[in-house]
């Protein structure tokens, strides 16, 4: 478990190294200090799932409307590779940081105890529940992420049929095609809804809990807080969950 | 029974005017330099409010203090259990208050039993423990405007206690204990927690150092310092069922007393009117509830013996509101001693309610009516829910059952006005002396006394002793030492080597039970006769027959409370006789034989206006008295009316 | 109107000491009183135990009415048992029904090591109030109580957090054994109070870095510390500490 933290920690020594960094690092590296990060990372992910709907719900107006979102996304050319970079590098914080933070959690425990049960009652298990299944939920949506860009962006989905993407030179250019293709494969739909749930507790407790990280508690929004936050989360697995089920309907019929 | 020595003690109460004798008095105190006050070293036992605030401030003072306790730590003593509040004269309410008048209610409520000197000076450094908490952060009730609130409490028409909703003691304590660990932070007090002192080190004549039981691995230590500080609270675990908590004990004040130090006014015992009652032979100890709440509260039986009709169809006219009723002015506010009394008497004349009889009402009825539901929540509301928890019964719904219990010890190791015991170099501070309270302590001045204790008395005067002591530095392997830690162990290894058949707390029970009965509400001579031989006959079945299971080397509590119950077996005999002797009737002491025709406490002014000390003998041997006698420049003795 | 007494079978902890391997044994106890509390069952099991020529069950405990803060134990699973807003010791048996199995442990994490049986060593939240959980003001420093006024409704809030008993319940039921809410408490009274301003910034760090060092988990927003929490301490005060923590981060002056 040591071992582990150390290797995780060795971004945070390396950055520490850098002049004036370190008072930074030191408190950014303490117990509440990852957990700001975490929220930090994890607030700004949901930001990119929020735009990232966005062009996907497009898909409804029709092959001509996405392909040309889809053509103006690729046109960026660098601006898009940094943007990408960032959004690497934010899952890899976020990840990071769970690890990290897991390990220290089950270290804290020490032994576990032989019965545990909550004393919450059921109604803020919305939230309350879906905390145990972070890790979970989590490594879940990783699955789903390496699955996704093999898919979408490499063209390499496995089993997919790229051939209605194809154009002229051979190259499966065409996007709306490919997310067909990719969304009636029967395993990936039922990976992409599995996982796209697994997003959805995952956020119901993300994003409330990073509210509350960043200090956002008070008598009179707490329930704002709380539900807003469980609504974008299902909000926007839902959104997705329409994509796949549109397509695999599309197939059908 | 015991024989009487011819000196009378010397309190060292300076001359001059009451209201000038503390400040010129710290003026002719000797002062340490303070380059010089590390090379001091000071042990501090007990942590709670006298123990933490005397600590903490001997080590701003730059003391090398040592501080202990056998609590897992020092956040937990007692202290943090007081309830209702903390007076002081500040006089914000503009209701007529002042330190004269703070001072006169507590001599008086004390029923003219302490000393004149003593109470004054608590009186005037009551204001400074006022700012000294609020400045540590203690949140006090507030006004929407932002002044201190106060409320009013029992044994004083005016409004001057300072509170934090219910629970004034644990914020005061945890002030103490955050001054406290800022100065373990700094390294100037060495604190040891889960520590139970078991000697006494006395080197030519001057405590010198104690030793512990390190309570986790059952090692004993020997802690040698140039001073002993001794403020580890009262006595009620005598009679077993009291509000003290369980670990609360005499151990500490009687190995002093056994080497020397003499006890003062043990038989003074308070017995406080609102606390639940028994409900079963199982039960460890009993719950206060808070004295605050007679504010609103009104008390009464029925008029009818054996009326067992739920209390709300009984009609007003059939219920004996009895304090009312024999004490117009203070009515439901009467002192502690008095409410006790009133209850005991209607139950022993077969008013009582409940199943066992011993219980009496205290109803909020006309408080709801009056004030609605919401507001006394807000007053009482953690009180409320604490009584439902215990007895499942819901006290906004029905009256409250009380009954009293035995709740605070006035008596405790005789000091005089320095604090300091007759052993140079033992100060005793907090409910551990017998000093403020004289008979009958008031509401909200007992935090009012440990912490003036150790905030504002012991820095100045221990400076004093410190200055003029000239011995060296005392060796932790000097024979006086090594003798004490025999001493310990030898006890210990007595305690697990008897393998009885009974356990400790059976001896508990029935030392608390013989006490309670005998020597609790009221006393007789007869009875107190009789129960003094039957003391003996338990602690000899005691010594013969206990079983303490497991090793000394070990975290063991059967062998802590052993030890805790020896001593409460020695000094038990040692209240009764004190409470044989005072042929008179005092504030919590209260001698059948001596009683006004409607039932009050009659003092003998003539005989009694003197302060107790006994000198210990050895285990069963008669004690000797010795005598302060209380000199009254200010106040005429008078009978105690609250009518 | 149910039976007043109960038949139950206890699991209970035993560990002869803190470097000794530990398990449950099980005790069968008959006549439980409805009204007693549940230290006093255990006193009764342990009555019982010295009277068979065992050891008894060490357990902390002292003022059994709910204040000091000593008494723990993991009670099927839920820290100080079943009822909310309860400590153990006034946890009475009327919650529990007969042939029940009352499985009882120690808190458990590893800052807070087990000493004996289910006694375990929380010096670490002295440790942690060293670190920064006072007001540095020395004996006789203090200006009159009513100099600097605190509005009523403040006061209320820093009450909440300052009632904070210290029992440890809440690392005991923290999944992650974080001690947010003890610390939070302590850094919420003394943040909203004007007497705590001058030390604002370092207390939060030092005391948020304190609690780090000696090993506790770190907080994942469950709440169920507060449901776990005998005083009813609010996880509103766990956000003020994070405001306070990132304010102290950005304005800090070192």
């Amino acid at each position: 478990m040591n071992a582990l933290l150390r290797i995780l920690g060795l971004p945070a020594c390396f950055l520490a190294m850098i002049p004036g960094m370190a008072p930074v690092v030191r408190a950014l590296s303490s117990s509440v200090g990852q957990k700001l990060l975490m929220a930090a990372s994890g607030l700004s992910l949901v930001g990119f799932l929020v735009v990232h709907l966005a062009g996907n719900l497009q898909l409804y107006a029709g092959e001509d409307v996405f392909n040309a979102y889809a053509a103006k996304l690729h046109s960026l050319g660098p601006i898009l590779g940094i943007a990408e970079v960032g959004l690497f590098g934010m899952f890899a914080l976020h990840i990071g940081l769970a690890v990290s933070t897991a390990a220290m959690n089950r270290t804290a425990r020490g032994s576990a105890y032989a019965m545990k049960q909550t004393k919450q009652g059921l109604f803020v298990l919305p939230a309350g529940g879906a905390s145990n299944w972070m890790m979970v939920t989590g490594i879940l949506i990783f699955i789903f992420l390496v699955s996704h860009i093999l898919d979408m962006k490499l063209k390499k989905g496995f089993g997919v049929d790229y051939s209605a993407a194809l154009d002229a030179s051979g190259e499966a250019t065409n996007s709306f095609q490919a997310v067909k293709a990719v969304l009636q494969h029967p395993a990936h739909s039922v990976l992409y809804i599995v996982c796209i749930i697994a997003l959805g507790i995952h956020l119901s407790h993300g994003i409330r809990s990073a509210l509350q990280t960043f200090g956002l508690h008070h008598r009179n929004w707490n329930f704002i807080f709380r539900w807003s936050g469980f609504l974008l989360a299902w909000a926007i697995a839902g959104g997705f969950i329409s994509v796949v089920v549109w397509a695999m309907a599309a197939k059908n019929s | 029974m015991f024989r009487v020595a011819s000196d009378t003690l010397n309190s060292r109460v300076p001359a001059g005017p009451l209201e000038q004798k503390w400040d010129k008095h710290r003026f002719n105190l000797k002062l340490v330099n303070p380059a010089n006050k590390r090379k001091y070293s000071v042990i501090v036992v007990g942590t709670g409010l006298a123990g933490g605030s005397a600590a903490a401030s001997l080590g701003e003072l730059g003391y090398s203090v040592k501080a202990f306790c056998f609590q897992d730590s020092p956040r937990r003593a007692h202290s943090i259990a007081a309830q209702g509040g903390i007076n002081a004269a500040k006089n914000y309410p503009n209701d007529g208050d002042s330190i004269w008048r703070l001072f006169y209610d507590t001599i008086k409520g004390g029923d003219y039993r302490a000393r004149e000197a003593n109470v004054y000076r608590l009186a005037q450094v009551a204001n400074n423990i006022i700012d000294q908490c609020v400045a540590q952060g203690v949140p006090f009730a507030r006004e929407y405007g932002g002044t201190l609130a106060n409320r009013s409490f029992g044994g004083a028409q005016l409004s001057r206690t300072f509170y934090c909703r219910g629970q004034t003691g644990q914020q005061l304590l945890l002030g103490a204990y955050q001054a406290l660990m800022r100065q373990v932070s700094t390294g100037r007090v060495k604190m040891f927690a889960r520590r139970e002192m078991l000697e006494l080190i006395v080197s030519n004549g001057a405590a010198r150092g104690i030793v512990v039981r390190n309570l986790e691995n059952g090692k004993l230590e020997v802690h040698t310092a140039d001073a002993v500080v001794l403020c580890t609270g009262g006595y009620g675990n005598v009679y077993y069922l009291s509000t003290n908590a369980k670990g609360c004990n005499v151990t500490a004040s009687w190995r002093c007393h056994r080497r020397g130090a003499y006890f003062a006014n043990p038989c003074y015992t308070q017995i406080h009117p609102t606390c639940i009652p028994v409900s079963g032979d199982y039960q460890s100890k009993l719950t206060l509830m808070s004295e605050s709440l007679r504010n609103d509260g009104r008390v009464w039986v029925p008029k009818n013996k054996g009326d067992h009709r739920a209390p709300g169809q009984i009609p007003d006219e059939e219920r004996d509101y009895y304090l009312e009723r024999r004490y117009p002015s203070f009515g439901n506010l009467a002192p502690r001693d008095i409410s006790s009394r009133a209850a005991k008497e209607r139950t022993d004349a077969g008013y009582g309610v409940g199943e066992s009889g011993l219980a009496v009402f205290l109803d909020f009825r006309d408080a709801i009516a009056r004030d609605g539901e919401d507001v006394v929540r807000k007053k009482y509301g953690n009180l409320f829910h604490m009584y439902e928890k215990i007895t499942a019964e819901n006290p906004y719904k029905v009256p409250m059952r009380i009954y009293p219990a035995v709740h605070y010890t006035m008596g405790g190791l005789w000091v005089d006005y320095n604090l300091m015991s007759n052993l140079p170099g033992l100060y005793v501070l907090g409910e551990a002396n017998f000093s403020d309270h004289g008979a009958n302590r008031l509401g909200a001045s007992a935090l009012m006394q440990g912490l003036s204790d150790g905030y504002f008395v012991i820095p100045y005067t221990i400076g004093d002793y410190l200055a003029g002591a000239k011995h060296g530095k005392l060796a932790e392997d000097a024979p006086e030492c090594r003798a004490a830690l025999q001493d310990a162990e030898a006890r210990i290894t007595k305690l697990l080597s008897v393998n009885g058949r009974r356990t400790v707390d059976s001896f508990h029970r029935e030392l608390g039970l013989l006490m309670w009965d005998y020597c609790g509400m009221a006393r007789t001579k007869s009875g107190l006769e009789a129960t003094i031989p039957r003391i003996r006959a338990l602690r000899e079945e005691f010594w013969t027959n206990v079983r303490v299971p497991g090793e000394s080397g070990t975290l063991n509590q059967s062998l802590e409370k052993a030890g805790r119950v020896a001593d409460f077996m020695e000094f038990a005999e040692l209240l009764a006789v004190d409470a044989l002797h005072r042929n008179e009737s005092c504030g919590g002491h209260f001698r059948e034989e001596y009683q006004t025709e409607d039932g009050e406490a009659a003092r003998d002014d003539e005989n009694y206006s003197y302060v107790a000390a006994w000198e210990f003998q050895g285990a069963g041997n008669e004690p000797v008295l010795h005598r302060e006698p209380l000199v009254f420049e200010n106040v005429k003795p008078s009978t105690r009316s609250y009518k | 109107m149910s039976s007043d007494t109960l038949n139950l079978t206890l699991r209970v902890w035993r560990q002869a000491g803190p470097d000794k391997p530990g398990g449950f044994c099980d005790y069968q106890l008959d006549g439980v009183s409805t009204h007693m509390s549940f230290l006093e069952m255990l006193d009764v099991l342990n009555e019982k135990l010295i009277a068979a020529g065992d050891e008894p069950v060490a357990f902390d405990h002292d003022c059994r009415e709910g204040i000091c803060g000593m008494c723990s134990l993991m009670i099927n699973g839920q820290a100080h048992g079943p009822d909310r807003g309860t400590t153990t010791c006034q946890l009475h048996m009327r919650r529990f029904a007969s042939g029940e199995t009352i499985t009882i442990e120690p808190w458990r994490a590893t800052p807070f090591p087990v000493v004996r049986d289910l006694v375990v060593n929380r010096s670490a939240f002295d440790r942690i109030i060293q670190s920064g959980g006072f007001v540095s003001v020395n004996t006789g420093n203090a200006p009159d109580g009513n100099s600097v006024p605190v509005p009523g409704n403040r006061q209320e809030v820093a009450m909440d957090a300052a009632a904070c008993i210290g029992c440890g319940a809440c690392v005991a039921a923290c999944k992650n054994a974080s001690a947010m809410l003890f610390v939070s408490a302590k850094v919420s009274q003394l943040s909203i109070l004007p007497q705590g301003q001058p030390e604002r910034s370092a207390r939060v760090l030092g005391m948020v870095a304190q609690m780090d060092k000696e090993g506790f988990g770190s907080c994942t927003n469950t709440s169920e510390c507060e449901a776990a929490c005998p005083a009813e301490v609010s996880v509103s005060h766990i956000a003020r500490l994070n405001r306070e923590y990132m304010k102290a981060l950005v304005f800090a002056d070192r």
